[in-house]
Parts: C-alpha cells; structure tokens; sequence
C-alpha cells in the first residue's frame, strides 16, 4: 500500500483490512486443511473403534499402532529409498533437458520450431492406459526390466516441463538476452547469468511438480516392476487402499498415507521460502 | 517478442538442445500414440477368441463411439467437469497466492495449507473425501449442516450430487498447485510499475485488476492449459469415489477409456477413445497457445 | 547463488549417475528366460529316474482383505520350498484385483514371459478363457491319484465359477460369500427373532429404525453403489438368480424385478432404510458396530473386523428369503489360475503349489488369519479349525450360508454386462425409472451385448 504520508484514518483502515485478510485466510487454510487433519487424528486412534455419528475424531485413547502395524505391513524402508533414488533420478536429468529444451525454444528462430514443440506437448496428453504394453515392451527390449531405472527413465524428457522454461524465459527482459549476447556471452553464459536467476521460481515449481508426481505414481511402478527391490512407496500404498473386500479401513489407510506423504510435506516447508524472493506490494525495491 | 531479438540460428544447435527431450518424447510417448492411432482403426476384443486378431474397419470405432448414447453422456459429463474443475481451481488458485505472498508471520504455512493437497496420493486423498462424504456424520456434511445446508447428503450416490462430489475433490486437490505457479509468476512481476501505481494513489482493487491479473495473463494461459489437460488425465478419484456412477453420471472420457480398454477389452474402441482424448487436449492447448502469442505481437 | 545452483545440480546429477548403477536390484526376477535347458521333470508319469531341474515362477496376487498376505504367503511359500527344494516360487503383489489382471494383461500384451500363477476373480473366467490367457487344469487332477476325490471335496458353490466347456480352469483360493450381519442383542431387546422371510425382514428393520436426537438410525444399511454382489441373494431369494449361464442373463425376470422392487420398498413403503443408492460399503461395518444401525449386507471378509470392535453379539445369516424359511446367498472372491503363456515346467511346478496351499490345514490355516471362507469341507476337521469355530462359532455360520448361495454373477463379456445390470439398478433405486421398466431396458441391452459372445 501507500507509504507513511497518508493520513491516520486510513491507516487504522488498512490495519483492519489486514486483519480480516489474515481471519479470512487462516479460515479458508483451515477449512482446505481439515481432511488431513481428521486423517492425522484418525491415524491415532484405536484401530477397532468405529467412526460414528459424534464421534468422528479422537477414540477412546490415542495409540501408535496403526503406524506401527503400516509399516510392518510391507517393506517401507526398502520403498522410501527407491522411491527417494527414482525421484531424484528423474528430477536431476529432467532439470537438465528442460533447461536446455526451453532455453531453445524461447532463444532461438529454427525451422519447425512450432511443430517440434507441440510434439513434446504430446506427452502431457497422452492418457497413461495407453503408454502401458507399448512402453513396457520398449522397457524389455531395452533390457531394463523391474529396475528404477524403467520407472524413471520415461519421464527423462518433460513436456511440462519444457513448456514451463520456455514460458519463464520468454519472461526474461529482452534488453537483458541482448546485452548479454553484446557481451559476448556463448549460449552456456547466457542460460547461467541471464535465463536462468530468475526462473528460479519456475524451477522450484516444476521441481515440486515433478516430484510429487512421481512419489505417488502408482500404475507404471506397478507395472513395469515385480520386485521390492525396486518398487517405491505406492506400491505399499496399495495395500491399504484396495481392500476391495472390506471397504476401507480409515485409521490405517491415514497412518500409511501420512507416512508415504511426511517427507514431500517436509520438503516443501524446506523450499516454500524460495519462491518469494523480493516482490511485495509495498512499493519497496 | 520482436524477430530481430530472436537470434536466427542457421546452425543446429537448437536442435541439440533440444534432442535429448524429443528423444526421450519420441521414444515413449510419440510410438505409442502412433500405435493407438494405428489400433483406432481396426475391430480387436480381446475377451471374444474370433476378435483377438485385429480386423480393420476403418472409422467403424468412431463411428460406434458417435452413435451410442452412453458415449454421447460421457462427453457430456466431462464438459461438466471440465466446466466445474478448471475455472474455480485457477480463481482459487490465484486468490490463495494473494494471500500468501505477504510478509505474515507463519506465512508458510497458509502455502502449506493450501499446497498440501497436491502431495497426497490421489488414491488416499479420495478415500478420505469417501468418508467426508459418508451421509450424516461424514465431516463434509456435517460442515455444511453447520452452515444451514438442509439439502441432500448422499453426494456418492445420487446422481444428480455424484459429478459434484469428484469436482470438489479435483478443485481442492488441484488449487493449491496453480497457486505455486501463480506465486513464481508474482516473483517476476516489475516493480517499478507498481511504485508509479502508488504514487498515482491507486488502491488494493485497482492495483489488482488493473495491474497484477493483466501481467500475469501468460501465467494465466499456462496454468489454463495446464488445469485444463489435468482436469482430462486425473479420474483416480472417480475410481475411488463413485466407480463412475451412480448410472455412469460421474464418467467422463478417461474413465470410459479405461472401461473400454481393461473392462471390455476392446482395443480399438479404447485405441479410438486415446485419438479422441489427445485431439481435443492438442486442440485446445494449441487454440490458447495461438491466440496468447497473437495477443503478445 | 548461481555457482551453488550449478553444484547442485552436478551434484544431483553424479546422485543420479550412481542411482543408475546402483539401479538394478542384486537378481532381477527372472520374468523372460525359463531355467536353462528345461524338460519337463514334474510329470509323475516318467518311466526313467527324473533329472530335477530347478524351476522358479511367480505368483501374482491382490490383497483385499485387512490382512498381512504377503507374510503369510511367504510362510507359505517356505514350507513349500521346504518340501520341493527344487522349487522357487516369486510372490508378486500386484494391487487389488483390477491391478493383477492388468499386470498380467500388460505383461503378455508387451510381449514379455506371464507369471505362471495368479489369484484373480472368480468370475473373470470367461475374459480370461477367451483371451487365451489361461490353462484348462483337468490334466493335472487326471493325474492325481484321488483327482475326483479332491474336487470333490471342495465346497460346490465355490466352484462354481470355475468349470467351462466340460473343462476345470480355476482352483478356489481367497472366497468369500454376501452375508447379513445383525446386532443380536438389540434384536434381544426389542423382542424381535431374527428374519425368516422377507416380510419379517422388512419389519424388524421397521421395528429397529428409531430417531436418535434428530438423526436417524436406519434398522438396516444396504449398500447399492457397486450393487450385483449384494442384490443376487435378493433375486435368489425371490426364485431366481439374474443369470442362467454365461449367455444368458434373466434380468427381467418377474422373481428378479420383484427382488428389486423388495430392495426398494425397504426404503420407500418400511422406511427402513435410506432412500435412493447407498454408497457406504466402507462404512457398513463400523455403523453396525457403533450401534448406528441394526444389520447390514456385507462380505464375510468382514468379519474379523466386526468381532474385534464389537461390543454386542454379532449374528451372521444368509439372507432371509422371499418364502418363509428360505435363505439365499452368494460367493466371491478370487481363484488360482494358471497362465498358458508360462513354459510348462512353470506350469507344472505351480499346479504343486496350489496342490499344496489347498491341503486342509492350509485352507485352514488361511481362513483362521486372514477371514477369507475355508474352501473346502476338510479343512473344517482339522484340529486349528475346530478349536477357531468353538471360539468363533460365526466362522460356521458365514460357511453354512453358502449352502443357499447360487452362483456369483459371471458371464461372456462380463464387464458389459455388469456395467448395464448397475446401471439399471441404480436408476430403479434413485427413482427414475420403475423397476420393470428398468429391468426390461437392462435385458435388453445385455442381450445384444451377448451377441457377439455368444453365437
């Protein structure tokens, strides 16, 4: 808002918007965070105390054993570290084909640029049903059967993820690309010092994408893979949510779920201070 | 984007840089929607012994798929939810950036609140709603009872609520993630024009409309095309939910795909649904893409 | 802030780069190549010594129930390997049902090795005979010495879904059947017997919905949401099953319209239960727990469950029947089947596992920990069992409904026609269309689903 010439009354006004902004916003995080609360406190409560009317929170005591009894029921330490490895994998090799990828298409005039972008945006639209036999019969051929490695590796180029440089290039000030090049930056230079330091943002973004996604995909993993040895979290996961026979079984499927979901909440409380860097509506630089 | 400051490259360096994306694109994405467009032609069941082989027909799939009445609703509902998802997602998505990229104390987690959603597995997420939907004492209704709501509860098994209900969960899921994206956009925006905007004496509202939503319009047109092609890919919560029911209201087309190609093992019918599927998200997100950047020159 | 963003980066990268070579577990499972210059050693035929090669398959198998499977396989499996130190047997866990056919599926479609075993759904039979994906089993019970003896012995409605074309094709593993679960002690305190007939059905569900503080405790939850599991024991009941055979569908029979139209007077003419689809399979059984209703339908997998959080006497029977006196229920669950697809070694070695995981104490075994129904009459001699029914006499009530159970819905294109009956139903239950008209609409669209499959 405006700076301190403005007279009191406005201020006190002002003062007042913020606290309603700050009411309001604390009730609509509230409101958008209540299902994993009520599965936070679910994931306490006594396994054979049923859920009903009035009685829909805390149990008769608190107890850790539906963790307790997740985590025995399948191999979750063997899952967190594929998981943590194909993530990883997949993030470090896709930050380099995006970078590079996006820098071309927001850099450079070449023929068949249009073209040969939309074919890379294909592989946003392409329904999964439809890559699974294709794919997993390229896995085989390439002699990669049920390793990481097949997990990961189809995701090594990102249609998303090139759309997004290329849009957080073309945000970058012209005058500056041009400098640069005046400067006699080589194209290397110019994705390190001009492209790159304020795409930051975006990269985090995709980063946070990219790995969410691939921490909960479930069917491909699934698929292409038969051993613990290189299984990841869903597939743990899906011990606790298809129990066709019985319906659901609300305080185990919480404690599973909040331990497949811990460490992607814990990243981003880590990375979430990155994205705000120094823009603010104070008018200040 | 002027011509002139875009470098006219003569040699093949785009291309390299490029290469390793394409590559990998080519090889797991591009065979198989050639393979599917190769299938869309040709009558194989797999569940039929004299089917097993493929026929060719020609348009024979799209032609059935245009002519049956369960098809027809199925595009209907998914405009439905097209319709309900996308919008709401991206206002929420950029109200809930409003409000966190301020200096707050505990500002991280209001992001928290709102992003969270993205990081459960959809499976587990739509399990919890299960419950929150429960008739009576699920937390959803018991929430809107709280609010005054008198009307009907079974939001999984009627079929005028069952739509209703997997919207709600894509938009809860789904609004905290374009909100990322509209705070990395927030980053970039130029301060100077906000500095003359203050001076000029413009309050919250303006500075608002008149200033922030226009610069962020190419935000906007991404996170457009993006909401757009995930409200289409993401039915793992309709599995969950409403099985696609009650009486199909709740299948939208990739459900039905998935129907066709493991349910009835048709191949060409779910091969035809795959063309018809990556025609309308290529379409779309070409449409916006053309008239964003005709919008910009 | 630059140079740090380029060290992370190689950083990650290197992180990669040695992921990759750490990549691939210590022994991959062996999906594409047999044991190496196989013959076929099992047969007990063979006149000469037999040289025993060793031979390893997999097994692909769903978790359904609130159980730990996987270990309780691998036990399994090591007293089998422990018998037969030649064979190897690979569990895979593959997800739900749904999940382990598309494995299978995508496996062979993508040109690779199926595993030679795999627990799959009844009723995904005739799918799974048309696609070729599995192998008739008649050869290896011929070559039993008690072969009809064997089949014999297992419970007849779980077979069920088993025979086609004169030819056996699944051996039953994990099954369960449609109970109704009722709280004893309030049917005690209102003085009510439990339900012989429907009539009586529909009144003691009248006579337990009671109004609680505003809400109302329903005298019976009936969940339709999935609902040709939980309405065939109702069309049983009222004279006739919705399928004769794998061609022919009787959904507009006047006994099945009727058992639809029971389903729906419980609601609209008894008030007994909540109007219009109920989507609330998952949470049936804590309702019947806490009181918040009086019985439910559910599957006998949920017994466990219910013993373990309830604080009342739980009665487990079929469903009461139209006519006085008569029940009806219906089986579930999935099979063994073994895949055409594997190399015969596979095969043979995998017919020895089921062998052996259907001896009765397995069966019995398998049912006292996991809730899933001992399969076969033998199993209900053996000592754990006798000891578990004296403990939990609704053990023998949920095996004794079956003797009531017609046959699980299963037929040519099944997923079509499912899909249509559901449908249906559900329009019936939310009131849009009378149960004749819808009945009739359903048939009709079955029908000429059928006809492609059935010439």
């Amino acid at each position: 808002m405006a700076a301190s010439t403005t007279p009191a009354p406005s201020a006190l006004l002002q003062r007042l918007g913020r606290w309603i902004t700050n009411l309001f916003a604390t009730a609509l995080g509230l409101l958008w965070s209540l299902p994993v609360l009520w599965a936070l406190v679910a994931s306490f409560r006594p396994p054979h105390d049923p859920m009903s009317r009035g009685d829909v929170w805390f149990g008769g005591f608190v107890t850790m054993e539906n963790y307790v009894r997740a985590w025995s029921l399948a191999p979750f330490g063997q899952y967190y570290i594929n998981t943590i490895v194909i993530v990883v994998m997949i993030l470090a090799v896709q930050l380099v084909t995006i970078v590079l990828a996006g820098f071309a298409f927001a850099n450079y005039e070449f023929f068949g640029k249009r073209w040969i972008f939309f074919f890379v945006l294909l592989q946003m639209m392409i329904p999964t049903s439809a890559l699974l036999a294709p794919n997993f019969a390229t896995i085989r051929w390439m002699g990669l059967f049920d390793t990481r490695l097949a997990i990961a590796i189809p995701y090594f180029g990102s249609a998303f993820g090139t759309f997004l440089m290329r849009q957080a290039f073309l945000e970058v000030p012209r005058d500056l690309v041009d400098a640069g090049v005046i400067d006699g930056c080589n194209w290397r230079q110019l994705i390190r010092h001009v492209y790159l330091p304020p795409a930051i943002p975006s990269l985090i973004a995709f980063g946070l994408s990219s790995a969410t996604w691939h921490w909960n995909e479930f069917l491909w993993p699934l698929i292409i893979t038969n051993s613990d040895a290189s299984r990841p979290l869903t597939a743990g996961l899906v011990r606790f949510t298809q129990l066709g026979e019985i319906g659901a079984q609300w305080s185990l499927l919480s404690a599973a779920t909040l331990m497949v979901a811990a460490p992607l909440f814990i990243v981003f409380l880590i990375f979430q201070r990155r994205f705000i860097q120094s823009f603010l509506h104070s008018g200040l630089k | 984007m002027s011509a002139s400051s875009l470098r006219k490259k003569r040699s093949g360096l785009p291309y390299l840089l490029i290469l390793p994306t394409a590559g990998f694109v080519a090889l797991f994405t591009a065979w198989p929607v050639l393979l599917s467009f190769y299938q869309s032609f040709f009558l194989q069941r797999l569940n039929i012994a004299r089917f097993r082989d493929p026929t060719f027909i020609g348009f024979g799939n799209y032609v059935d798929l245009f002519s049956d009445p369960y098809f027809l609703q199925v595009i209907e509902n998914t405009l439905t939810y097209i319709l309900g998802t996308v919008p709401i997602s991206i206002m929420l998505g950029f109200l809930f950036s409003l409000l966190v990229n301020r200096k707050v104390r505990g500002v991280g987690f209001f992001r928290l609140a709102f992003f969270h959603p993205m990081v459960l597995p959809m499976v587990s997420a739509a399990t919890i709603w299960l419950f929150f939907f429960t008739p009576d004492y699920g937390l959803f209704n018991t929430a809107l009872r709280a609010l005054g709501y008198t009307g009907a509860q079974n939001w999984t098994g009627n079929p005028d609520l069952a739509i209703l209900s997997v919207i709600i969960v894509a938009i809860w899921k789904n609004a905290g993630y374009y909100m990322i994206f509209y705070l990395a956009g927030l980053q970039n925006l130029p301060t100077d024009v906000y500095e003359a905007a203050a001076l000029d004496g413009a309050n919250g509202w303006q500075t608002l409309w008149k200033i922030t939503f226009p610069l962020l319009r190419r935000t906007t047109v991404f996170i457009t095309i993006i909401a757009f092609i995930d409200a289409f890919r993401t039915v793992d919560h309709i599995f969950v939910l409403t099985s696609g029911g009650p009486s199909r209201s709740s299948t939208v087309l990739l459900f039905e795909l998935w129907l066709e190609r493991f349910e009835y093992q048709d191949i060409g019918a779910s091969a035809a649904i795959t063309v018809i599927f990556i025609v309308v998200l290529l379409a779309f997100t070409v449409t916006n893409f053309i008239t964003s950047e005709r919008k910009e020159a | 802030m630059k140079k740090r963003f380029g060290t992370l980066l190689i950083i990650l990268l290197i992180a990669s780069l040695a992921a990759c070579t750490t990549a691939a577990p210590a022994e991959p499972a062996e999906v594409e190549e047999p044991a190496p210059a196989e013959e076929t050693t099992m047969e007990e035929e063979t006149m000469e010594e037999p040289v025993i090669e060793p031979v390893t398959f997999q097994v692909f198998y769903p978790v359904a129930v609130d159980a730990p499977i996987a270990a309780i396989l691998n036990g399994y499996i090591e007293d089998f390997q422990a018998e037969y130190p030649y064979i190897t047997v690979e569990p895979v866990f593959s997800g739900g049902y749904a999940d382990v056919q598309t494995a299978i599926q995508t496996t062979i479609d993508g040109g690779g090795e199926p595993p030679a075993l795999g627990v799959m759904l009844a009723t995904a039979l005739y799918d799974l005979i048309n696609a070729g994906t599995i192998a008739p089993l008649d050869g290896y019970i011929a070559a039993m010495d008690d072969g009809d003896a064997y089949v014999a012995d297992f419970l007849p409605a779980f077979l069920s879904n088993s025979t086609y074309d004169g030819q056996l094709w699944s051996i039953p593993f994990q099954r369960s059947a449609v109970v109704l679960y009722y709280n004893a002690d309030m049917f005690a305190e209102a003085g009510i017997e439990p339900p012989t007939s429907w009539q009586s059905w529909a009144e003691a569900a009248q006579a337990l919905t009671v109004e609680v503080d505003g809400a109302t405790n329903w005298g019976l939850h009936f969940s339709s949401d999935w609902p040709y599991w939980l309405f065939q024991p109702l069309a049983i009941g009222a004279g006739q099953n919705i399928l004769v055979d794998d061609c022919t569908v009787t959904y507009d029979d006047p006994a099945v319209i009727d058992a639809l139209q029971f389903y729906i007077d419980l609601s609209e003419v008894y008030g007994a239960m909540p109007a219009g689809v109920q989507a609330t399979w998952p949470t049936d059984p804590p309702d019947l727990a806490s009181g918040a209703t009086a019985m439910i339908t559910h599957s006998t997998g949920s017994l466990t469950g219910l013993l373990d959080s309830v604080d009342f006497e739980l009665g487990v029977m079929p469903y009461p029947g139209r006519e006085e006196g008569t029940y009806a229920s219906v089986p579930g669950g999935g099979n063994f089947y073994i895949m055409q697809g594997a190399p015969e070694d596979q095969r043979e070695a995998a017919w020895l596992f089921v062998e052996f995981l259907t001896r009765p104490e397995y069966v019995a075994d398998f049912s006292i920990q996991t809730g899933y129904i001992a399969h076969r009459y033998s199993a209900y001699d053996t000592d754990a069992m006798l000891a578990y029914v004296a403990d939990v006499p609704q053990a023998l009530d949920a095996r004794d409904a079956l003797e009531f159970a017609g046959a699980e819905l299963a037929t040519q294109n099944l997923g079509q026609v499912r899909g249509i009956l559901h449908d249906y139903i559900q329009r019936a239950i939310n009131g849009e269309m009378t149960a004749a008209d819808a009945m009739a609409a359903a048939q009709a669209e079955a029908e000429a689903a059928l006809v492609d499959f059935c010439p």
